[in-house]
């Protein structure tokens, strides 16, 4: 199943008070431009949505954060994913949308296939945790599950390595904190 | 050096998180944060590495609250890219209490030498505003510090000397 397709499949079970966190490159486009706006788009600081979800779960404990995280990312800042599960805030969920390469620069590949993502989650002692192939007779469900669970929760899917042709985030990344801190302080 | 309670009582009616990585520079305050986190209205997260606990303050300020940063100026070579692509980038506010390791106390840490002779160039290169934290007058530094942080919207600086927050 195509990355995409997991990020739009997520569209109905987003409200207008959840925050998404989503990693640079290509997984930031899309869920721009699939999922209801504004939301946190990193468009750098390759390594740290996790670190940026963990923040805004915290200081937004009524709001659901869910990180929307490619693979190459989630290595590089991998330290931050056991920081969250020392905290385990119930309102966080870690989305590993795993294409076992760093697509946006030219799909070269991660070193991802190394790693047993099962058990290393399993390992983190969070409540819920999922490892698997994405499949679209089971995604709703799937995603229904993650993001309803009321605990801290990492669902690792692997994707098919593709992507649409979506234009640029046409916001500069001020707009994207103004817009996104408007938001906030309304619902919070 | 400054008193652990007035100083964590300052940071507390400023800021809402703090989170970092340690330096013996700065024992003496987290051993006063350790003893009293559970009554301080200052939430401390334990950071793995300090571009994530950057991560962490971005995630804060998103929110319109406010996070210090900690770290040893060895971390100051971790988080360029935190600073560049996302707090300065975004103009997340924050206060990055940086030790200034390898001035003369730390003659026999030559693994701090190159860091210390080149922290404040490389602040200064960043275009990070930075304040050298002093025992007599760290009140109105860190007000400075606070008042820049909240006009650019953006990370300052705070440089902490051997002594000054820790015996
Ligand atoms: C620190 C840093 N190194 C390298 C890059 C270049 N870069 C941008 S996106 C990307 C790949 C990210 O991979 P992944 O998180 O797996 O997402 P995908 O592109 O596969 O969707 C890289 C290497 C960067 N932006 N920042």
């Amino acid at each position: 199943m195509k990355g995409f397709k997991v990020i739009t499949a997520m569209k109905d079970s987003i409200s207008e008070k959840d925050i998404i966190v989503s990693s640079n490159g290509n997984i930031s486009r899309e869920v721009y431009h699939h999922l209801p706006q504004p939301q946190v788009y990193l468009r750098g600081s390759m390594g740290l949505p996790v670190a940026v979800g963990l923040g805004l779960a915290l200081a937004n404990p009524n709001n659901r954060v869910i990180v929307v995280t490619g693979d190459g990312n989630f290595l590089m800042g991998m330290g931050s994913t056991v920081t969250t599960s020392f905290y385990k805030p119930k309102n966080l969920k870690i989305l590993i949308l795993d294409n076992k390469s760093y697509f946006t620069t030219g799909g070269q590949q991660t070193v991802s296939p190394a790693l047993n993502y099962s058990k290393f989650i399993d390992a983190l002692n969070c409540e819920y945790n999922n490892s698997k192939e994405a499949s679209e007779d089971q995604i709703k469900e799937d995603l229904s599950r993650f993001l309803n669970s009321n605990t801290f929760a990492i669902l690792h899917l692997v994707i098919e390595a593709s992507k649409e042709n979506l234009e640029n985030i046409p916001w500069h990344p001020e707009k994207i904190s103004k817009e996104f801190t408007g938001k906030i302080s309304k619902s919070s | 050096m400054i008193d652990s309670a007035a100083f964590v009582s300052y940071l507390e009616k400023n800021f809402q998180f703090i989170s970092g990585v340690p330096c013996t520079y700065f024992k003496k305050m987290l051993i006063y944060l350790a003893e009293h986190e559970t009554e301080l209205q200052l939430q401390h997260v334990i950071a793995t590495r300090e571009d994530e606990a950057m991560g962490i303050a971005s995630g804060v300020a998103f929110s319109g609250k406010q996070a210090v940063v900690y770290m040893q100026n060895s971390g100051l070579g971790n988080v360029g890219d935190a600073l560049t692509s996302l707090a300065q980038l975004y103009k997340l506010p924050m206060v990055l209490l940086i030790s200034y390791r390898g001035l003369e106390s730390d003659r026999a840490f030559p693994e701090h030498d190159i860091m210390g002779e080149v922290n404040e160039a490389v602040l200064k290169a960043f275009n990070i505003p930075y304040w050298i934290l002093s025992e007599k007058n760290w009140e109105t530094e860190m007000n400075l510090a606070v008042k820049e942080m909240k006009n650019s919207s953006s990370p300052v600086a705070l440089l902490v000397k051997d002594g000054v927050l820790s015996e």
